[in-house]
């Protein structure tokens, strides 16, 4: 598997580790009304989907950056590589 | 030919085939086919000295001097032969080398003949030829599935002990050395632009297209002679040998930067992205690694592959078809047109398509009694042999023998005398990676 990095270039999967999916990005705000409710979601409820995914996958043997990959789980092509930064940002995090 | 007692004539062309006399104790060397007849090695077949040349397998050495009972099936302990002449061997498996390199279950239509080789028989209590544990197929009627379990349930404490270590025993195939490995192995990783697997005719003239235009190409080939059936085939490519062809094709790719042409080398994986995984057998060839790696694991990235890994020939069901002496038309081709070597003297060829006529054919070129063409269509001979008997629209149902070959039985109530058999039930491309 070859994870085209957006600054790197094409890497070998090898190179980084597997986190998860990527809506682990959007962590819930602590101090809301329903935040037990939220954080039990965040923590144990993950999407399964035969097709297109989000993932954080980390560059651990490069520059450690964190990326967003959308990769179908079905037939594994990647679609699309992100800074994970960028991402948050897009989302309105300030990091 | 370097020693005296020993003479070797080529055969060529149109000219009628002359049985030679053979190399001493290879007896059945009719010519030189691929190999070189100025390089004869030295080999051992379970203690019993053999010679060879360079350019032989260990199977075609072993035809060459008369060997045709090589192993034991692992459970009945049948005789069993040669049946193909490449990496789709399932019956000749020997063991290799001594000591703590010694290597099971190795295929010995895939390894390559060296000065000193020391091979042995595997799967037999007593000797290769009188094996004990073949009153195992005597009693097959009563060993059927299920037998051990079901009639060596008490006293239950002797299964572990007792049972289960002697029947393991006495199935399986070779043994391991149980010392430490003493040589070395490496991996690495490649890039190119386009990598072709299988150095046959596809794979040659898709390398070559490749690297005309300048991209860079990885050309790999299991065999230590690039070419596939280019070696194995007595044909003609533009005016040339078949095997001429590819040795010019190769030497183009070679004298080009932009191609790596990697023989004994397996590609055993196609993995997502373009990732294929490759195994190079560096020393296996020689008989000492000298420090050298022995096996190389290569991760190949390539933008594109073709796969060019040729066909695999299928065999036709008759009773007692795993006697040593049956083996695949193609692969009788791939001994006598490579190798120079023929598998038996009185032969019968066994076909249901055209393609087994073409190796009647070699077969008579090379000096082989015929003693029929059985096909099982009821149609003309494709290929003209004079004298040779035509059995149309019958097939094999038994052949008689033990250790060997003796006679094939007919549907058409047929009794031939054959020492070996090609047999030819059509080919099958491989879309698959080993």
């Amino acid at each position: 598997m070859i994870i085209e990095h957006p600054l790197l270039g094409p890497r070998d999967a090898a190179e980084f580790v597997y986190l998860g999916d990527a809506s682990l990005i959007d962590r819930p705000d602590w101090q809301a009304e329903d935040a037990a409710e939220r954080f039990y979601e965040y923590g144990y409820l993950r999407d399964n989907p035969a097709g297109e995914h989000q993932e954080l996958w980390y560059h651990e043997q490069g520059d450690r950056s964190w990326l967003v990959v959308t990769r179908n789980t079905m037939s594994h092509e990647i679609t699309k590589v992100e800074l994970a930064r960028d991402v948050a940002k897009a989302r309105g995090r300030n990091t | 030919m370097t020693q005296a007692d020993t003479t070797l004539n080529f055969v060529s062309g149109d000219e009628k085939a002359v049985k030679t006399v053979p190399v001493s104790g290879q007896v059945n060397r009719v010519g030189t086919g691929l190999i070189n007849p100025n390089q004869k090695l030295k080999f051992s077949f379970n203690g019993k000295e053999m010679t060879g040349f360079a350019g032989d397998t260990l199977a075609s050495a072993l035809l060459a001097n008369g060997q045709r009972l090589v192993g034991r099936s692992f459970k009945y302990h049948r005789p069993r032969g040669i049946l193909t002449a490449g990496s789709e061997e399932p019956n000749a498996l020997v063991e290799l080398r001594g000591g703590a390199a010694q290597e099971p279950n190795t295929r010995a239509t895939v390894t390559e003949l060296f000065d000193g080789l020391e091979a042995k028989s595997q799967n037999h209590r007593g000797s290769l030829n009188f094996d004990v544990m073949a009153i195992t197929d005597f009693a097959s009627p009563f060993l059927t599935a299920g037998f051990y379990y079901k009639t060596f349930m008490w006293p239950k404490a002797f299964w572990e002990k007792l049972y289960e270590p002697i029947i393991r025993k006495a199935a399986g195939l070779g043994s391991l050395s149980m010392k430490e490995d003493p040589d070395s192995y490496d991996k690495g990783f490649l890039h190119c632009d386009l990598l072709v697997i299988g150095a046959g005719p596809s794979g040659l003239t898709a390398a070559l297209a490749a690297a005309r235009s300048g991209a860079r190409v990885i050309l790999a080939d299991e065999d230590f002679l690039p070419g596939g059936r280019l070696n194995a085939e007595a044909l003609e490519v533009g005016g040339q040998s078949g095997s001429q062809w590819a040795a010019n094709a190769v030497a183009e790719l070679t004298s080009m930067d932009n191609v790596r042409l990697m023989t004994r080398t397996t590609v055993y994986g196609a993995y997502d992205h373009g990732v294929y995984g490759a195994l190079e057998r560096r020393t296996d060839h020689l008989a000492k690694s000298e420090g050298k790696p022995r096996q190389i694991l290569w991760r190949i990235y390539s933008k594109r592959a073709v796969l060019a890994a040729g066909s695999t020939e299928r065999p036709i069901a008759f009773g007692n078809n795993d006697r040593p002496g049956i083996m695949l038309a193609g692969a009788v081709r791939t001994y006598v047109n490579r190798f120079g070597v023929v598998p038996g003297k009185e032969m019968a060829v066994f076909t249901n398509n055209d393609d087994g006529w073409q190796t009647a054919l070699d077969l008579q070129n090379a000096g082989v009694d015929l003693m029929a063409v059985i096909d099982s269509r009821d149609v003309d001979a494709p290929v003209s042999l004079p004298g040779v008997r035509h059995l149309r629209g019958q097939g094999i149902v038994n052949t008689i023998g033990r250790k060997g070959v003796k006679a094939v039985e007919t549907t058409g109530g047929v009794t031939l005398p054959v020492d070996a058999v090609a047999v030819s039930g059509g080919w099958n491309t491989n879309v698959h990676l080993t």
